[in-house]
């Protein structure tokens, strides 16, 4: 055997080895490629966006509300920031107790129609959604272009999120540390709220900051739902229409004034601040939690 | 023979846990602890362990032994009504502990788990810190004032002889330990709710031959206090820490008794080709 083994080595182990050098090259280009196509634009549009908005940015932009194409975003700012922590409430709460529930108790008929029920939602274009929610909050309950129909239909459009990413982060807590606290003679719930939470905890908060980042940034269903105001908000639920810095963004942009394209860039510039700032804040969350983590 | 006369040596630095678990081991009614008759189990179809009875008296340490397949980690999980939650789950017979079912209504599972503990092969550290590991079970059964944590934990880690090791690591990540510490530390985790029986499900297949040798001690100096019933392919090591030796073969018990008789004159052809390494 090993005077067989001697001899391929000679000439075929040479090709082979040869063959095996370029395709470790060509998998390493493909990925640096792939990664410079995600990293490359990420760069690309934090930079624009950021010089556009320091060549004109007053401070003032966070402190007045806007007056016709010019002013502050005072009130885009505070309506964003009203809609998303509702939002966050809402769906977050549907969301990962119907993740949980497809993760801890689903395999019957039930959890069938749930999961395709929530995948059918999150294939459906936002601007439907908004569309629906003006037909039957705006227009038939009469709630006017108002924070309540634009959070509910916002809420409908994330849930499936952050139940899909729930369910999975739940399903992948390893068996062993149920067993652990089974066997340790602890109930079902604190095995979930001291062990498996904990472990499901950085899959949960992606989905969030995946959903907030969505409603953060959607337009077209608070077009049809939230309408638009230029003061600031209340906590009205209804027959109040919101500012939301999506609206400046696509509004202002459109406008024939230097001061109004300001505005626009202002608006992009902390969106996208906002969203960044987010995402960093959830990381340190999430570090903080999976200290003791197996996988860390 | 030295690492167990250590071992005996450090039980009596602590004579108090072990008198008290000696105590509580003399107020039971029988020498039994548990007992099983008739026990089949099965899961769905497929039926994998058949009209096994075997008695465990109290502080004792038994074996089971048997090829992959053989039903031996199925029972041993029965014991602690593990199974009972994996689909298809049925069984005839009864499991007796203490005398009573554990299938009796009035059996409570979260009690009999806490008098019935359990280690698996593989370490499972919960994600927390090494110190609220060990009292994980003690806090969710809630049986000690909250500011005895501190030194359950400590003793109880100074007990599996870990707590050299991590004295100035408590708040520490416990998957930073190697293999055997984290063993060591379940083991902790499983001895600070007291329990009467723990169920090893191979608990050293996993470790060096240093680790083995440390959780074989703590099994040994535990005994009599702690009643072990230990799965393990290493025959070795069965005839190493056990009293009696069943022996497993494709679900039903072909062979109980001392361990000493089963591995140097087992009755049956089975367990003899076993035993000798010509099965399995």
């Amino acid at each position: 055997m090993a005077a067989t083994v001697d001899h391929l080595s000679t000439n075929a182990s040479h090709r082979i080895a040869s063959v095996r050098r370029v395709k470790n090259a060509t998998v390493w280009i493909l990925a640096s490629a792939s990664l410079l196509a995600i990293v490359g634009p990420a760069i690309w549009i934090i930079v624009e966006v950021s010089k556009r908005l320091l060549r004109g940015w007053h401070w003032s932009v966070l402190t007045e509300v806007g007056s016709g194409l010019a002013g502050g975003l005072e009130n885009e700012i505070a309506g964003t920031v009203l809609i998303v922590l509702v939002v966050a409430l809402l769906a977050g709460t549907v969301g990962i107790l119907s993740g949980l529930y497809l993760a801890e108790y689903g395999n019957g008929p039930t959890s069938n129609i749930l999961r395709t029920a929530s995948e059918v939602l999150a294939g459906v274009p936002s601007i439907v959604l908004g569309y629906v929610g003006y037909v039957a909050l705006v227009v038939y309950f009469h709630w006017g272009y108002s924070l309540g129909a634009g959070v509910i239909v916002l809420t409908v459009m994330v849930v499936p999120y952050i139940a899909k990413t729930t369910e999975v982060s739940f399903r992948q807590v390893p068996t062993s540390y149920r067993e652990g606290g089974q066997a340790l003679g602890m109930t079902n719930g604190q095995i979930l709220s001291r062990i498996v939470l904990k472990s499901a905890a950085p899959g949960i908060a992606t989905g969030m900051i995946i959903a907030t980042a969505i409603a953060v940034g959607e337009t077209a269903p608070l077009l049809y739902t939230a309408g638009y105001s230029q003061s600031l908000p209340t906590l009205n639920l209804t027959h109040h229409p919101i500012g939301y810095l999506t609206y400046a963004v696509w509004t202002f942009y459109n406008q024939p004034s230097a001061a109004a394209q300001q505005l626009s860039f202002d608006a992009a510039g902390i969106l996208i601040f906002a969203v960044v700032a987010l995402i960093i804040i959830a990381r340190i969350l999430v570090s903080i939690t999976q200290r003791h983590s197996e996988f860390s | 023979m030295e690492p167990r006369e250590y071992v005996r040596e450090h039980r009596f630095e602590e004579p108090a846990t072990l008198s008290q678990r000696q105590e509580h081991s003399n107020n039971e009614p029988s020498d039994v602890v548990i007992e099983t008759r008739g026990l089949t189990i099965g899961f769905s179809q497929k039926t994998v362990l058949s009209n096994v009875g075997l008695s465990f008296p109290r502080g004792s340490i038994t074996a089971l032994i048997g090829p992959s397949g053989s039903g031996k980690t199925t029972f041993l999980r029965s014991l602690n009504r593990l199974n009972d939650d994996v689909k298809g789950f049925r069984h005839s017979g009864d499991v007796l502990f203490n005398s009573e079912s554990i299938w009796a209504s009035k059996t409570d599972v979260l009690s009999l788990r806490r008098r019935v503990g359990m280690l698996f092969q593989r370490a499972n550290p919960f994600p927390m810190s090494i110190e609220q590991n060990v009292i994980a079970g003690v806090k969710a059964h809630n049986i000690a004032k909250k500011s005895q944590l501190k030194k359950i934990a400590q003793s109880r880690l100074e007990e599996v002889g870990l707590w050299k090791a991590v004295e100035h690591r408590l708040h520490d990540s416990p998957f930073r330990l190697s293999g055997g510490q984290q063993q060591l530390l379940c083991l902790a985790r499983a001895l600070a709710i007291g329990p009467d029986v723990l169920l090893l499900d191979e608990p050293t297949s996993a470790l060096d031959p240093m680790s083995i040798e440390a959780v074989e001690n703590l099994i040994l100096g535990l005994s009599p206090a702690i009643t072990f019933i230990v799965v393990t392919h290493n025959l070795a090591q069965a005839r190493r820490i056990s009293h009696s030796t069943a022996f497993f073969f494709e679900g039903e018990l072909k062979e109980y008794g001392p361990t000493k008789q089963v591995f140097e004159e087992p009755s049956q052809p089975e367990t003899q080709r076993y035993v000798s390494g010509r099965l399995g």
